[in-house]
């Protein structure tokens, strides 16, 4: 289980999650990046959080509850 | 083999990415980031438009919280510019005189602005740095009439602030409209009406000359090519950035990153370079490269371009001029950039839809 935390503060638009994740995050109205389920499987959240240029997107792993 | 230690000359965003990526990839040696701007790395896309129209701090531009570097062993050393490198003794000397040791160097310099070529009386400012930022603020505080050198994207972020700070506004573009290498002459004739339509006295194929000053050596005015003058009493030379490079030396060991390896000055790339130069110190495999990708907020839009639209022959407008899509193909049908303007949802489908085209 991955937790997925977002710093919109260093979110500059560039998508590359929302690309790679479309599952799990999405880019809201004003253009930052927002997380649609803030707990997933997917290991893809792995590749959407390299991707970002801002290392804006923490994953952190959980043991499954 | 991986250095024990590594030093990192400019503390922009590329500069804090490699710093960082070091440490993420589990560097454990020493990492040194040094800057010449006393504080440190912080948000450089702000200070056209937040920081200026002052509904941001300059503390609040910070890339990471002050502690960050503490935790991270992120040694900062601020205010002070490299001027040496030494190879043989691999050392880095300071403008103050300190010495900083280490197996590997990264030069993340960054840019400069240019200016232009004859001397500039008070109230005439460049905009790269919080310090350029703030010195620009404290002119605008006391002036009516701002003329903008420049019809880039610094220059239109600054003169959309200015505008919203109740500024008369004068844009010189040298070309015929705004943008019309980077976007292409439809986007370009486009943000130009924009411009205008929020009152900005924007001139095309505009040359500066020289400016005029007063008694008291402040700016007056610009001198154009055609002899006429523009009235202003602040001016923002806008004109494009050239590579910070004074300390470049070759050495195998010295990676460059960021706007000072000469990229596109973009702030995502930069970051990206960052990363880039600590894998290439970690010995790891490159990550792959995404397409090109810059943001503006301007006048109530935000554009952002996915890919490289300078390169197109046509482009393919959907929209209207508050809310549009632009799609730039090459000569042989490819997809190859996309805009979006006030369409900020759509920028992850357009991003794959080039990777598609690719």
């Amino acid at each position: 289980m991955y937790e997925i935390v977002i710093d919109r503060s260093l979110c500059s638009g560039f998508a590359a999650c929302a690309e790679l994740a479309p599952d799990v995050f999405e880019v809201d109205v004003g253009g930052k990046a927002t997380v649609r389920v803030g707990r997933s499987d997917d290991p893809t959240v792995l590749d959407a959080a390299a991707a970002c240029p801002m290392a804006a997107i923490q994953v952190i792993e959980r043991e499954a509850a | 083999m991986t250095p024990r230690s590594v030093l990192v000359v400019g503390a922009g965003l590329a500069g804090a990415r490699c710093a960082e990526t070091l440490r993420a990839e589990g560097f454990g040696g020493d990492v040194v980031l040094v800057g010449e701007e006393p504080v440190p790395p912080y948000e450089r896309p702000a200070l056209s438009k937040e920081l200026l129209a002052g509904t941001r701090t300059p503390d609040s531009l910070s890339l990471r919280p002050p502690d960050f570097w503490v935790d991270h062993e992120i040694a900062l050393v601020l205010g002070q510019r490299v001027i040496r490198l030494d190879n043989v003794k691999h050392l880095a000397v300071t403008d103050r005189g300190a010495r900083l040791p280490s197996d590997a160097v990264v030069l993340a310099t960054g840019a400069r602005p240019r200016n232009l070529p004859f001397a500039a009386p008070r109230g005439v400012h460049v905009l790269r740095t919080l310090g350029d930022a703030l010195a620009l603020q404290a002119t605008l505080a006391s002036a009516r009439r701002l003329a903008i050198v420049g019809g880039g994207f610094v220059g239109a972020e600054v003169a959309s602030t200015a505008r919203g700070l109740g500024l008369e506004v004068t844009m010189l573009e040298a070309g015929e409209m705004p943008f019309a290498a980077v976007l292409g002459p439809d986007v370009g004739t486009l943000l130009a009406d924009r411009y205008r339509r929020h009152g900005v006295d924007l001139r095309t194929k505009a040359l500066a000359a020289g400016f005029r000053a007063h008694g008291s050596g402040r700016v007056c005015g610009i001198e154009l090519a055609d002899r006429s003058v523009v009235p202003c009493d602040a001016v923002l030379v806008a004109v494009g950035v050239e590579p910070e490079r004074s300390l470049a030396v070759a050495a195998s060991d010295i990676q460059l990153a960021g706007d000072a390896a000469g990229g596109p000055g973009h702030w995502t790339s930069a970051a990206a370079d960052g990363v880039a130069a600590a894998r290439r110190i970690l010995g790891l495999d490159p990550l792959p490269t995404p397409a090109p990708f810059f943001w503006s907020d301007q006048f109530g839009l935000r554009i952002q371009l996915v890919g490289d639209a300078r390169a197109a022959a046509a482009v393919e407008i959907d929209g209207h001029d508050s809310e549009f899509v632009a799609r730039y193909w090459s000569t042989d049908g490819r997809l190859v950039a996309a805009l979006a303007a006030n369409r900020p949802r759509e920028v992850a489908a357009l991003r794959a839809e080039l990777a598609l085209a690719a």
